[in-house]
């Protein structure tokens, strides 16, 4: 069958909490509502969030491309994260800033919470004031908000390159950064 | 401190990889966590204060809609927490505290998670999306805004990470 598949409203909040319970599982098993893990990586003595964040994206990168190339994915029925170029940029610098401090992000900070942390239900109550924060100041923010639009802009897109060439670039990076991450990570420990 | 019965990060990336990959699929779009916080919020804001609530612009797309806690990424958020409790308790790894650095003070870490929750709240509704939205998502799409929230976070994260390096470590 050609997906996306949900029908209606229903089914797609059923499976939200079905996908979302997985999601949660996987975080928590690799030990990412951990806020001394989840840091780690910014003082070089964990590196447990780029391997699996990096993995993640590389499987799931690997069949969304994969699937559609099999038409067994319609790609113009897929959301595509949009590209706001400056706004991403300032918003992932800020985030960085926020994730050593808090030692969490909003995903992680429910596994934290949902792991008996209540340093994570404060970062949340954080999270939420931080978003009240932003719709206050929006109307000032908005032309920025709005600038550097990009739509469904991906790497394959904008230079041309077949979507396998960049896969196969990104595992090669992240094969060498794993590895590095295993012999720093034995050093460190 | 971590008992250390973690699975392999390359295991619990893969599963967490077919996760996202399974929602492309089924749902027609990725992950998500953080709008759950500001769809929240707005609903917040509305039972205290609902003129205020309804002069907020961006709070719109959430409050002008028939039935708003009916929503795919707050259920998705539900389901983060049942799935994430369900893997701390059976893995025996479930404990109340109040997890800070050994060199912060209870104080301090206060502090520390509600002002570093304010920046990723504020961050995230900057880029459109958090670490699931836009680096996890957009990531796997490929897509640009994807890959340059995630060399931004990170750039800037070691970039500040002297600073705060006495809160962690």
């Amino acid at each position: 069958m050609t997906g996306p598949v949900v029908a209606s409203q229903e089914m797609g909040l059923v499976l939200a909490v079905v996908l979302g319970f997985f999601f949660g599982l996987f975080l928590e098993r690799g030990g990412l509502g951990n806020p001394h893990k989840l840091t780690g990586v910014f003082f070089l003595t964990d590196f447990v969030v780029p391997k699996v964040m990096f993995t993640a994206i590389l499987v799931a990168s690997v069949g969304f491309y994969l699937v559609s190339d099999l038409k067994l994915l319609d790609l113009n029925r897929v959301w595509i994260v949009p590209t706001f170029f400056w706004p991403q940029i300032a918003g992932g610098a800020l985030f960085g800033i926020g994730f050593v401090v808090s030692g969490y992000c909003p995903g992680t900070a429910v596994a934290g919470l949902a792991s008996g942390r209540l340093d994570a239900l404060v970062t949340m109550i954080g999270i939420g004031i931080g978003s009240l924060i932003f719709a206050v100041v929006y109307p000032v923010l908005e032309d920025f908000y709005q600038s550097s639009p990009m739509g469904a802009a991906t790497i394959p897109g904008i230079t041309g390159v077949s979507h396998w060439v960049v896969l196969a670039v990104l595992f090669i990076i992240a094969g060498l950064m794993f590895f590095l991450m295993e012999h720093f990570g034995r050093k460190a420990a | 401190m971590a008992k250390n019965n973690f699975w392999s990060p390359y295991i619990a990336g893969a599963g967490l990889g077919l996760t996202l990959l399974a929602t492309f699929y089924l749902a027609g779009w990725g992950l998500g966590a953080s709008s759950a916080f500001s769809l929240l919020a707005s609903l917040g804001v509305k039972e205290i204060h609902p003129d205020f609530a309804l002069q907020l612009t961006y709070f719109s797309q959430y409050l002008h809609v028939e039935s708003p806690l009916r929503n795919w990424v707050l259920f998705e958020v539900c389901g983060l927490f049942l799935g994430a409790f369900s893997a701390a308790l059976f893995s025996g790894n479930f404990r109340f505290q109040f997890d800070r650095g050994s060199g912060m003070g209870r104080v301090t870490r206060l502090i520390a998670a509600v002002s570093g929750g304010i920046m990723i709240g504020f961050a995230s509704r900057l880029a459109r999306g958090c670490t699931s939205g836009v680096a996890l998502s957009g990531g796997a799409q490929l897509a640009i805004g994807g890959w340059i929230f995630v060399i931004a976070m990170f750039v800037s994260g070691f970039a500040v990470a002297a600073l705060f390096r006495r809160l962690w470590t």
